[in-house]
């Protein structure tokens, strides 16, 4: 317990919310997970998300729209029912535990991006947006949302916005030992394809230096080719991740095993296309 | 054959435990109680010079604070073990001397946890920081003497120089192994390295204690070993032992963990100052920082063999980590080489050295396998790379080389605990037919062939198979006593009581399994009590794998002296004389043959006995030493998968087949087994301490530590073989242990079959592997 | 302050911290079947249901479960009314310290809920949150699969 004298909002609409957490102290609550992890002293104040009605999951043109309130269990099983967001469900489906994805929220998880993150980078790799409301509501591509530094800044995550397509490629992985253990990185990968040929692709990692990196050279190698073992050998060249050493594992090795996942995965997606 | 014996009973307490009835030492609580929080020091050596409480004691709600200002300085060991313990007495429970992150600095009891937390960051105190010693490799040439001036002694005659930080030192020798390794033509010689572990019991260490109505201290706890909690609150407390009761409820998991007494003497301090209850439970990060772990170790096995792979010398050398303080640091040492070098009893010169020293680290302490974990992983390897070197089959060497029924090894003698051991002759063992057994179950000769071609030439992921064969003990003979008390009532139930400790093996359903095969009486008619000072018959604990073979047969004895009364009485009823009556289905009947059947049961005598005429109460003790420690075997197989490129190393398949002599309960046996080598597993692969450059343990919570889940487990396959130990209860050896020796050498000869390198160091981290794949 | 929650289906008025967890409330207010192994939602011992679905109760402030139906262990199953995976448990050996038990049985009673026919392999996953360092798994993962099968072959509630 941190603060025997916390309080707690429950307002009932974006603005109002958005107007609370103005104040110093007073933050959002979702799940909470990630409050309880930090327990802050500092933390005087909880605005509770759960009247705003963000638990949602829509689509609209080719556009999915996941409220900040949902869980990712709960994407994890729209996805399965609903055979759509492949990439994300699987991703989300990996994180953490059953009992602790019934409590993460998308719009948590998203601002507090921890480096062990399946999130993001499938986001990232989708080219997804999010909505966000400091006192104005406004789109972002989530890569912006980061490298911009809004992340930091106060506001309200609405929802992220995913353009589903169902003739993407992807592969997704997160690297542990054990299933329960925090991930070193993780990996998305998203070819898409006109006819044989590549057409967009996205190589992401989360865990390494600055949170995130996208390779976009190694992606434009691919572009409007074929997706072959030789460009793939071309494009490692680019793929260069950089971490930092931890008491378990030296940044060397995070870098060597990084891309030889890398290549495992552009491998397995052009024997498959093949 | 058996009718209560060898049954897949339920657990007694199993529907209470998974309805959530049953109570742990967390789950009491009593009016006016306090909550205690201890400060631990965050340096790994330092020198209080001043410990001002003063702003603390004001905080409203801070009732108690008990640091070195206040409580006697006391020399005691934290080891739960018989006295005169074999651990040093160097540990005080609130010294000036931090030797460890993690070491006691203070204790605050107050109206609620909060309070007593907040209370702990307003004790202003002076450190004087001392240079730690972290490389226990340098501790005897260390400058840095970790127990200086302390008084520190052994309670027992044994070698201990605290001024050159040894805390234990064992030799043990038969033969010439100098000689006959000088003369031998083929020599290895390799070092091993085995790290920390924590046991990570679900439920984290707690004592709750009260006074109660006649003004004695009542402590409820978390404890393998109520009546050593006992006899050491009493030392380090100063209260007589008439005083205190010590009561174990449920407890979730122990592992030897729990062996140690590290929180009862702080909560039955505050009880007993301030009369009133006390609550200390740690949280899981003091379970990592503050209590015991298995010790680091590293082992050199110098082996002399011939060219058709007989070993003529061989040479265990153990240097062992053991931290701070030297809780079992002696014990688990010895057992390091007698649980393993009788294996091989052939080996003519064999000789076993080993040292235990202080180092500014966690303090090591009980851990399933106790020294024999440690030593098998360098034991299981050396084996394997004589009989490549040799080729010899290793299944076939083992079946070969093992100790057998009706043979000895003069380790048993040479090496006790803390003493001199027992001399011992093998009684009982299926060891070759769980080679045979286990070999078949898991294709041994055929993958191993597969395995030993060119299957792997070429393969990013290569694939290997290895084994090892097992022992381990079963109770400390002719130094740990248990005994049972058993009485009847007038409805032909039982009262079981007995102060062996249940932590979740099901030792006290199996010991009501043993006293239902004497009396032929269905379990359920048992009613169990254990682990309680007040009312039940002393016990050691539980530990060195004995309930089951010790308990056991104080058990059987105490079952079969009731059975004599019952029959002594139901002759009587029945106007018999007493051999002419036997027990059957809880009645005493006239044997077959007598001309006239006669009977009568169970409830009815209890209630002739109670009522009617020369009345008693049928009601019985005995108390049981073993002679001896009779080994349970056990043959281990794995199958591994070595991806080269990321250094990971994957269990796809395992087999053990284990002899525990008779399982009482094989379910239970089953869990034990497979437990332990998850754990066992987890250990080779992952599990680890990983300190900073201070001394500060990194990895103190169990998503930082790795622990397996239901999704990380490999397929894996227990197959019990019975043999018949005479001197335990209908046959019995223990299981408790022993299994998790296996995977540390399995999947280390394993990774050799697979790739021809071997792995030196555990646990196998994928950069430590490409390292050794690469070297 | 006082606090309703819906604990078991019964309505408790609770007196609670505003910065307490659920399952330092639901402890402090008898529901002892509701463990703590490590109070940072990495073992499970403390899962309950809320709504319905598996959460780790100490990583839950107390206060955003205020109007949801919680369920504790007790809550599927009593001593004297035990549910079938209960049950079948004990009867297989699943139990031993029994500390992980109430976290397990909760975690796998959900699974057979949404997923009446798993496979190993989806038994193994639906029990990732819940650690157990005595029986290595292989009892507890043939427990949810023999309550599977028998509730299936009787059609028996998953209740």
């Amino acid at each position: 317990m941190f603060n025997e004298n916390l309080k707690w909002y429950f307002p009932a609409s974006i603005p109002k919310a958005v107007q609370l957490i103005e104040q110093p102290g007073i933050i959002l609550h979702g799940g909470g997970t990630r409050i309880l992890k930090t327990q802050s002293r500092s933390i005087i104040g909880l605005v509770d998300i759960c009247n705003l009605k963000l638990d949602y999951i829509k689509q609209k043109n080719n556009l999915y729209h996941v409220g900040a309130a949902v869980t990712f269990g709960k994407v994890v099983k729209f996805s399965k029912e609903n055979n759509c967001l492949s990439m994300l469900g699987t991703a989300l489906s990996e994180a953490a535990s059953t009992p602790v994805r019934n409590r993460i929220t998308i719009g948590g998880s998203i601002k507090d991006f921890p480096l062990w993150s399946n999130l993001i980078a499938p986001l990232i790799a989708l080219d997804a947006k999010v909505e966000i409301n400091n006192g104005s509501s406004k789109i972002i591509p989530i890569e912006e949302y980061i490298t911009s530094g809004m992340i930091k800044t106060k506001h309200l995550v609405k929802e992220i916005i995913i353009p589903e397509d169902e003739k993407i490629i992807w592969r997704i992985k997160r690297f542990t030992l054990l299933k329960f253990e925090y991930p070193i990185f993780n990996i998305a990968i998203k070819f898409k394809f006109n006819g044989s040929l590549v057409h967009d692709a996205a190589f992401v990692i989360t865990g390494v230096k600055n949170r995130f990196k996208r390779f976009n050279k190694a992606e434009n190698i691919f572009m409007e080719k074929n997706l072959s073992e030789k460009l793939i050998k071309q494009a490692m060249k680019f793929i260069e991740p950089k971490f930092v050493s931890d008491y378990k594992y030296s940044s060397a090795y995070k870098e060597k095993v990084a891309k030889i996942i890398f290549e495992d995965l552009l491998l397995d997606i052009a024997g498959v296309k093949q | 054959m058996f009718k209560y014996v060898k049954k897949a009973v339920e657990k007694i307490d199993g529907l209470a435990l998974v309805t959530g009835n049953e109570k742990y030492t967390d789950d009491f609580s009593f009016d006016k109680m306090l909550y205690v929080s201890v400060l631990h020091s965050g340096y790994a050596h330092a020198q209080i010079e001043e410990l001002d409480d003063s702003a603390a004691r004001k905080i409203p709600g801070v009732v108690e604070i008990l640091s070195y200002n206040n409580v006697n300085t006391i020399l005691y060991t934290t080891a739960g073990q018989g006295f005169p313990e074999p651990s040093p007495y160097d540990t005080i429970l609130f010294g000036k001397t931090m030797r460890f992150v993690g070491d006691n600095v203070c204790a605050v009891a107050a109206e609620t946890k909060e309070i007593a937390d907040i209370a702990l960051k307003k004790i202003k105190i002076k450190y004087k920081r001392l240079k730690p010693l972290l490389n226990f490799e340098q501790s005897d040439n260390s400058k840095i003497i970790i127990h200086k001036n302390d008084g520190a002694f052994p309670k027992i005659p044994v070698y201990y120089d605290a001024s050159k930080n040894i805390a234990a030192m064992v030799e043990a020798e038969a033969g010439d192994f100098e000689k006959a390794f000088g003369e031998s033509k083929n020599k290895i010689e390799k070092n091993f390295y085995v790290s920390y572990a924590s046991h990570c019991a679900l439920e984290p260490h707690a004592a709750v204690s009260y006074i109660d109505n006649r003004g004695r201290l009542v402590i409820i706890s978390t404890t393998q070993v109520p009546f050593h909690v006992r006899r050491i609150v009493s030392h380090v407390a100063e209260i007589p032992i008439s005083k205190i009761r010590v009561i174990k409820p449920r407890i979730g998991g122990g592992f030897g963990g729990k062996q140690e007494v590290l929180l009862e003497p702080i909560a039955a301090l505050v009880t007993w100052r301030t009369k009133r209850p006390a609550k200390l439970v740690y949280s899981r990060k003091e379970v990592f920082n503050s209590t015991r772990t298995r010790h680091q170790y590293k082992t050199v096995f110098k082996v002399g063999f011939q060219d058709n792979g007989i070993i003529t010398a061989l040479h265990l050398d153990a240097l062992e980590n053991s931290g701070a303080y030297g809780s079992h640091a002696l014990t688990v040492l010895s057992n390091a080489g007698s649980k393993t070098l009788p294996l091989l009893n052939k080996i003519e010169n064999l000789k076993f050295t080993g040292k235990g020293v202080y180092t500014n680290l966690p303090c090591g302490g009980a851990y399933r396998g106790y020294g024999a974990t440690e030593a098998y992983f360098g034991y299981g390897q050396i084996i394997d790379m004589v009989c490549e070197a040799t080729n010899n089959n290793i299944v076939e060497y083992y079946k070969k080389w093992s100790i057998k029924s009706g043979e000895t090894s003069p380790i048993f003698k040479a090496l006790g605990e803390g003493k001199e051991g027992v001399a011992m002759t093998i009684t009982s063992s299926s060891l070759e037919e769980c080679l045979e057994t286990g070999s078949k179950e898991f294709h041994w000769n055929e993958k191993k062939k597969l395995y030993d071609s060119n299957f792997n030439k070429g393969k990013r992921i290569k694939r290997g198979v290895g084994m090892a064969a097992l022992m381990q003990g079963s109770a400390i003979p002719e130094i740990d006593m248990a005994s049972a008390y058993i009485k009847m009532n007038d409805d032909g139930s039982f009262n079981l009581n007995i102060g062996a400790t249940d932590l979740g093996t099901g030792s006290d359903t199996i010991l009501a399994q043993i006293a239902a095969e004497v009396l032929d009486v269905p379990v359920e008619k048992f009613i169990v009590t254990s682990s309680d000072t007040d009312f039940t018959p002393f016990d050691t604990g539980a530990y060195a794998s004995s309930t089951t073979y010790l308990t056991g047969q104080a058990v059987k004895k105490c079952a079969e002296n009731i059975k004599e009364q019952i029959l002594k009485v139901g002759a009587e009823i029945l106007g018999v004389i007493q051999n002419e009556v036997e027990i059957e289905n809880e009645q005493v009947i006239t044997k077959p043959g007598f001309a006239d059947f006669r009977k009568i049961s169970f409830a009815e005598i209890c209630n002739y006995s109670f009522y009617q005429n020369n009345q008693f109460q049928i009601q019985a003790t005995a108390s049981h030493v073993s002679p001896k420690s009779p080994p349970p075997f056990a043959a281990h197989f794995v199958e591994i998968e070595v991806d080269t490129f990321t250094g990971i190393i994957k269990v796809i398949n395992y087999v053990a087949a284990v002899d525990c002599g008779t399982p009482i309960n094989p379910i239970l046996a089953e869990g034990q087994a497979e437990g332990a080598i998850v754990n066992g597993i987890s250990y080779a692969l992952v599990e680890n301490y990983y300190f900073s450059e201070y001394g500060k343990l990194l990895n103190d919570t169990f998503g930082k530590y790795g622990v397996y889940t239901a999704s990380d487990i490999p397929p894996i396959k227990v197959i019990l073989i019975d043999s018949y130990e005479e001197t335990g209860p209908f046959g019995a050896k223990s299981i408790s242990e022993i299994n998790i020796n296996g995977p540390l050498p399995a999947i280390a000869n394993a990774f050799f079959n697979a790739t021809g390198k071997r792995l030196f160091k555990s646990p196998f981290t994928p950069e430590d592997v490409l390292k050794v794949l690469k070297g | 302050m006082k606090i309703k929650f819906n604990i078991n289906s019964k309505i408790e008025e609770l007196e609670i911290r505003p910065d307490a967890t659920l399952l330092n409330v639901l402890r402090d207010n008898g529901f002892t079947e509701v463990k703590c192994g490590c109070s940072e939602g990495e073992c499970g011992a403390c899962i309950v249901l809320i709504d319905d679905k598996t959460v780790n109760s100490c990583q839950v402030l107390a206060m955003s479960a205020a109007s949801k139906k919680i369920k504790t262990v007790k809550g599927i199953g009593t001593l004297h009314n035990p549910h079938l995976l209960q049950k079948i448990f004990a009867s297989t050996g699943a139990d031993q310290c029994g500390f992980c038990s109430p976290g397990m049985v909760l975690s796998a009673y959900s699974l057979l809920k949404e997923n009446p026919n798993p496979t190993e392999k989806e038994i193994a996953e639906a029990l990732d949150g819940n650690l157990c360092r005595c029986t290595g798994y292989v009892k507890i993962i043939e427990a949810v699969r023999r309550t599977a099968q028998i509730m299936n072959e009787n059609l028996i509630s998953r209740e």
